[in-house]
């Protein structure tokens, strides 16, 4: 990798480090809440999406859409970079920015759901799926951002992936290979689940890959 | 060689949905300082943008230091110093990181030049550039490009916006930078005053086209306004390089272009004065000409 897109990369790791810090710090916190009972685990449920999904939008917004609003994307554009090597620098350093505190929110789920005896562990593999939902989520959300340029449109990619979210868990969750293994002692990985897993991932490879294949077409930068 | 100009620019368009620039055609020599003027809306911006790789061109040649641009930029940028009047820096770093991040990208970065221009624009590296006036911005960014000491400087309206102090300290600062004659500048501007300080070469650029360019001295020697006070009812005679008439009965003012003291001789002793005019004349003078020339 070029050496300017890596300290570009740090740069964005550098910028959003207390974004990062929050969403890890919240999320944890409300997985730890859900332990308490079950009116704390309905709250700390709500908590932990809403900080895993309210932090990748902050990345997205002020990673991208404030940069370019406020002409200090002028300032980074005029460092010896290509287009193509700012949006690489862009999707690789905010994705890591998302993917450390993501790892902090879904190892925190994990954890609770395999030290609680109140949670089943059949729980894991739909915090699993979970997960990748919303890593996958926040993929797209990163990708409109960088491919659209007015805000009306990227509110508008912000609501349909937070609709997205409630959707999904509804939709997955009742998924009989899902649905029926929940109160199981222990996970079930069956084919549903590998199935959602992997469609996640094409999902997330999809949405990485667009602002990379437009940015090498794209003629006008500013 | 063409090639290895800092700017060379041939035929160059650029269509949006409001403006085009037109065939534009321009040189940056080294060692040159060039003013770019022209009205809000003339396709300053966009020249400079074509310059730096930021839009691509729909037709013509852009090549900066010998890079084709846009293609190229990655390459050419590593020695240009790029600063707009609307750029800012990332507002949740301060000014010390943002010295940092430009020195491990710039092996040929200068910290005691740095420093120098830190005190110079009374710059603290603690400071967040959120907490930056516009002034302080333009002088920040300005510190980034100049340290880096690059080959070609292009300045987008650095002095727009700025208090007269400010204005003050960054032409000095460029003024500094034009002692190295190996480095080129070129500087857009809507405000002659400042292009006449510094560029020795200056292009008019007016509604997409280039109207005139020439050296700042041969701008300020050719053009002259001339009274001539005629018998009433008398028409002036036709003259070379004639730009504008105005007349008031028995006097009237002649803005030539390509004065010479043959001229004068021509017009006789109608001659009442030879004004020399400033470059803000011969701007406002040269734009109206072009105008008058492309109305239908």
């Amino acid at each position: 990798m070029n050496p300017v897109t890596r300290t570009l990369i740090a740069k964005e790791l550098y910028l959003h480090r207390w974004t990062m810090l929050g969403m890890a710090v919240a999320a944890a916190l409300a997985a730890g809440l859900c332990a308490f009972g079950r009116l704390a685990f309905n709250v700390g449920a709500i908590a932990w999406i809403t900080a895993v999904i309210a932090g990748g939008v902050m990345l997205a917004i002020y990673g991208v859409g404030q940069e370019r609003r406020d002409n200090s994307l002028q300032f980074v554009l005029s460092l010896p970079i290509s287009p193509r090597q700012y949006v690489l620098a862009k999707l690789a350093g905010l994705l890591l920015a998302y993917l450390l505190p993501w790892l902090v929110a879904a190892g925190s789920a994990a954890l609770l759901v395999v030290l609680s005896t109140a949670i089943p562990d059949g729980m894991l593999a739909y915090v699993a799926v979970l997960s990748g939902f919303l890593l996958a989520n926040f993929g797209v959300v990163l990708a409109g951002a960088l491919l659209v340029r007015s805000e009306g449109a990227m509110t508008a990619v912000i609501i349909v992936t937070n609709m997205g979210v409630s959707i999904f868990m509804f939709v997955v969750g009742a998924l009989p290979g899902i649905r029926d293994h929940l109160g199981d002692p222990a996970p079930v990985w069956n084919t549903t689940i590998l199935a959602v897993l992997l469609a996640e991932a094409l999902v997330l490879a999809s949405a990485l890959l667009l602002p990379l294949l437009s940015a090498a077409r794209r003629r006008d930068f500013l | 060689m063409s090639t290895s100009k800092p700017i060379h620019m041939r035929g160059v368009c650029k269509s949006f949905r409001y403006f085009s620039l037109h065939d534009l055609d321009l040189d940056l020599e080294p060692g040159e300082v060039m003013g770019l003027v022209g009205p809000n809306g003339a396709g300053k911006s966009t020249t400079i943008r074509l310059a730096m790789g930021l839009l691509a061109a729909d037709r013509g040649e852009v090549r900066v230091l010998g890079h084709p641009m846009p293609q190229d930029q990655a390459q050419a940028k590593r020695d240009i110093g790029y600063v707009s009047a609307d750029m800012r820096l990332l507002p949740n770093a301060s000014l010390g990181w943002h010295m940092r991040l430009v020195a491990s990208l710039y092996p040929d970065w200068d910290e005691a030049y740095a420093r120098t221009l830190l005190s110079h624009f009374n710059l603290h590296p603690g400071q967040s550039a959120r907490s930056l006036s516009l002034g302080e911005q333009t002088k920040a960014a300005l510190l980034l490009a100049l340290a880096r000491r690059p080959r070609l400087l292009i300045l987008d309206e650095p002095t727009t916006g700025l208090d007269p102090v400010a204005r003050h300290e960054v032409l000095s600062q460029l003024m500094e930078v034009m002692l190295d004659d190996r480095r080129a500048i070129l500087f857009s501007s809507h405000n002659t005053a400042d292009v006449e300080r510094i560029c020795d070469r200056i292009t008019f650029i007016d509604r997409g086209r280039v109207v005139a360019s020439d050296d700042t001295g041969r701008f300020l020697d050719s053009w002259r306004r001339i009274e001539l006070e005629l018998a009433p009812g008398s028409e002036p005679p036709t003259v070379p390089g004639l730009v504008a008439h105005t007349g008031d009965g028995s006097f009237h003012a002649l803005t030539v272009r390509q004065f010479d003291e043959s001229l004068l001789e021509q017009l006789g002793p109608d001659v009442r004065g030879v004004q020399r005019m400033s470059l803000e004349e011969i701007f406002v003078a040269s734009v109206m000409q072009h105008r008058q020339e492309r109305r239908p």
